[in-house]
């Protein structure tokens, strides 16, 4: 069946974040640190020590006590306060710069409380507003994503084929997402994102993005508008495209980035022969749905769609910063990213990652990032064009056997 | 690059190949023992290590398991740069994924450290009713081209541990042994003697 689906059902039982049963470990998992199998707060199945799900047990604590900041600060500035202001009109006066002013304080507001988390249940609603996808879609008649989705039906493209052999590739084992509906679902969004932007077509990693994304949206068109809105606003443009150019141009920045704010670690991983793209070009290119927990990475996505795609580079160089000495004393590849790998991993308490990635690493300016990636495109390009030559250059060799390689 | 102290030698080592032809199963059968029939699909390259004894020594490989699809091609000389070897994979029961891999062992063959060890990994054998690339032919491709040819499963395991096995075994030994401490590194400058000859 195809149309906008609501999911409202799903998210009531199974994995809504506020219905979820506490996990009481037993005496006996108490005693020996044995691993141990739970759901988190959005229906993955994950494994951890007993000290994990204690994390775990006070963070549901911890999203609850947020929940009731925001149920407070509605009931003294009203209710959708948090949504994009409207234009101001354009009578004069006192009223409308009191008005401004109101708006400009709860524009600060607003950045601080979603630093702290924005409640699983207020996410579609948030998230729509400040990412500008509202906006995006008011733009078009609302029966676009239908229309969209009924027009591509039944279409074979290069991405139509390869989004389906992903879709039991991605998150298997979830509850929701690993079924028959959850990867009609998946498929729709990304089929219809294909033709949206035929540049982009299908990207591998685009598929977890848009998984957590159905998880948190209330409707199948609003996880589509958070797509589209990531990819054609809030992120760099062409991370996903042909070469994956952007995203590129993002490792390059990040490489310049850490050496300025973490001046020891950069120059022992420079020493090591260790890129930092091994590993970073994952967290951005899935903006960390594969490495770090699934509250912690909502957490992120909170503040990226609030505040941009330096939220990125806030993550990225805190999950170095903080182990900053553990790095310092690894002399191997393989360690360093055995490192990274368990930190991320283990990281369910979203406050440890963000107090560094907003307080440790200091302030990072939209114009600082825009101003790194212009110096850093021409490299890029010229980088990609001349591997492209290259390769132009295998494929005559390919058809004309006999030559001699070129020395 | 391999690098050898006392009789362990640490090893990079890469997989390339198309999308679902089964690199990361491949891994997971010979770093855990496991198949899923739905592994996540790799974006990047995951990394993993697993270390082997050869007659009298240690292999530790450090394993780049890469993403197969097309557009991250782009990002293939950061994971194949200075490896000792490399894995191509393709699936018995598609013949793109073979010509994908042969575009591969000509971008080794060319960019890559020319020591490399090659193996050439047709994965999926136990899909044997579903087989578009026959054995005979890619062997040859595999002969011609200097490669070591299996047919793998990862499902099955048929021959998983037999390619690391070979690919340990293949491992240049004869190294210059390095002073204590030191690493030995593949820097251009090493070899602008040599290099000056050409023009």
């Amino acid at each position: 069946m195809f149309g906008t689906q609501s999911r409202g059902d799903i998210t009531t039982h199974d994995f809504n974040p506020m219905m979820m049963q506490y996990y009481r470990p037993s005496i006996h998992t108490r005693r020996a640190n044995i691993v141990v199998k739970f759901q988190d707060l959005y229906g993955f199945n994950v494994e951890g020590n007993v000290d994990d799900v204690n994390i775990l047990n006070e963070v549901r604590e911890k999203v609850r006590q947020q929940g009731r900041v925001w149920w407070a600060l509605e009931a003294s500035k009203g209710a959708n306060w948090y949504l994009q202001p409207q234009t101001p009109s354009l009578s004069e006066g006192i009223s409308a710069a009191s008005r401004k002013l109101s708006a400009l304080a709860n524009t600060i507001a607003l950045k601080r409380l979603i630093r702290k988390g924005i409640p699983p249940i207020l996410r579609p609603k948030v998230w729509l507003s400040v990412s500008g996808a509202a906006k995006k879609r008011s733009t078009v008649p609302e029966s676009y994503y239908n229309d969209l989705i009924k027009a591509v039906e039944g279409m074979v493209t290069p991405a139509s084929k390869q989004i389906d052999h992903d879709l039991p590739r991605t998150f298997p084992g979830h509850p929701w997402l690993d079924t028959p509906e959850g990867h009609a679902s998946l498929r729709r969004v990304l089929v219809a994102y294909s033709f949206r932007d035929s540049d982009v077509g299908y990207c591998q990693g685009l598929n977890y993005v848009a998984a957590l994304l159905l998880l948190v949206m209330k409707t199948e068109e609003e996880a589509f508008w958070m797509l589209a809105v990531l990819l054609e606003n809030v992120l760099v443009s062409d991370c996903y495209t042909d070469n994956l150019s952007g995203c590129h141009v993002e490792q390059r920045v990040f490489k310049d980035l850490l050496a300025k704010k973490c001046p020891r670690i950069a120059a022992h991983l420079e020493a090591m022969e260790f890129d930092v793209s091994l590993v970073a070009t994952e967290w951005f290119l899935c903006l960390f749905s594969k490495s770090l927990p699934s509250e912690t990475t909502m957490r992120v996505w909170d503040v990226l769609f609030n505040e941009g795609a330096k939220v990125m580079f806030h993550v990225a160089l805190a999950i170095f910063k903080m182990k900053e000495d553990e790095i310092l004393m690894a002399h191997q590849v393989g360690d360093v990213l055995s490192i990274l790998q368990r930190t991320t991993h283990h990281l369910y308490d979203p406050e440890d990652l963000l107090t560094v990635a907003f307080d440790k690493i200091g302030s990072l300016t939209i114009n600082t990032i825009t101003k790194q990636r212009k110096k850093q495109e021409p490299a890029v390009m010229a980088e990609l064009d001349q591997r492209l030559r290259r390769l132009n250059s295998l494929k005559m060799d390919d058809s004309s056997p006999n030559s001699s390689p070129k020395q | 690059m391999a690098t050898m102290g006392n009789n362990n030698l640490n090893a990079k080592l890469v997989l390339l190949g198309d999308m679902g032809a089964g690199k990361s199963s491949l891994v997971l059968r010979f770093v855990k023992g496991q198949f899923l029939e739905f592994q996540e699909s790799t974006i990047g390259a995951a990394f993993f290590s697993q270390t082997l004894a050869v007659n009298d020594a240690t292999v530790k490989f450090e394993i780049w398991d890469t993403a197969g699809q097309e557009r991250y091609h782009s990002l293939a000389p950061m994971y194949y740069r200075g490896a000792a070897a490399a894995i191509i994979v393709y699936d018995i029961t598609s013949t793109e994924s073979f010509t994908r891999a042969k575009k591969w062992v000509q971008e080794l063959q060319k960019q890559g450290n020319p020591n490399m060890v090659m193996a050439f990994a047709g994965n999926k054998a136990d899909l044997e009713e579903k087989r578009k690339v026959t054995t005979e032919e890619a062997r040859l491709y595999a002969e011609e081209n200097g490669l070591f040819f299996m047919e793998t499963s990862a499902k099955t395991a048929s021959n998983v541990n037999d390619i690391f096995y070979e690919i340990a075994r293949r491992l240049p030994r004869a190294q210059p042994q390095n002073p204590a401490g030191m690493v030995l590194v593949d820097r251009p400058a090493d070899r602008s003697q040599s290099a000056a000859c050409c023009s």
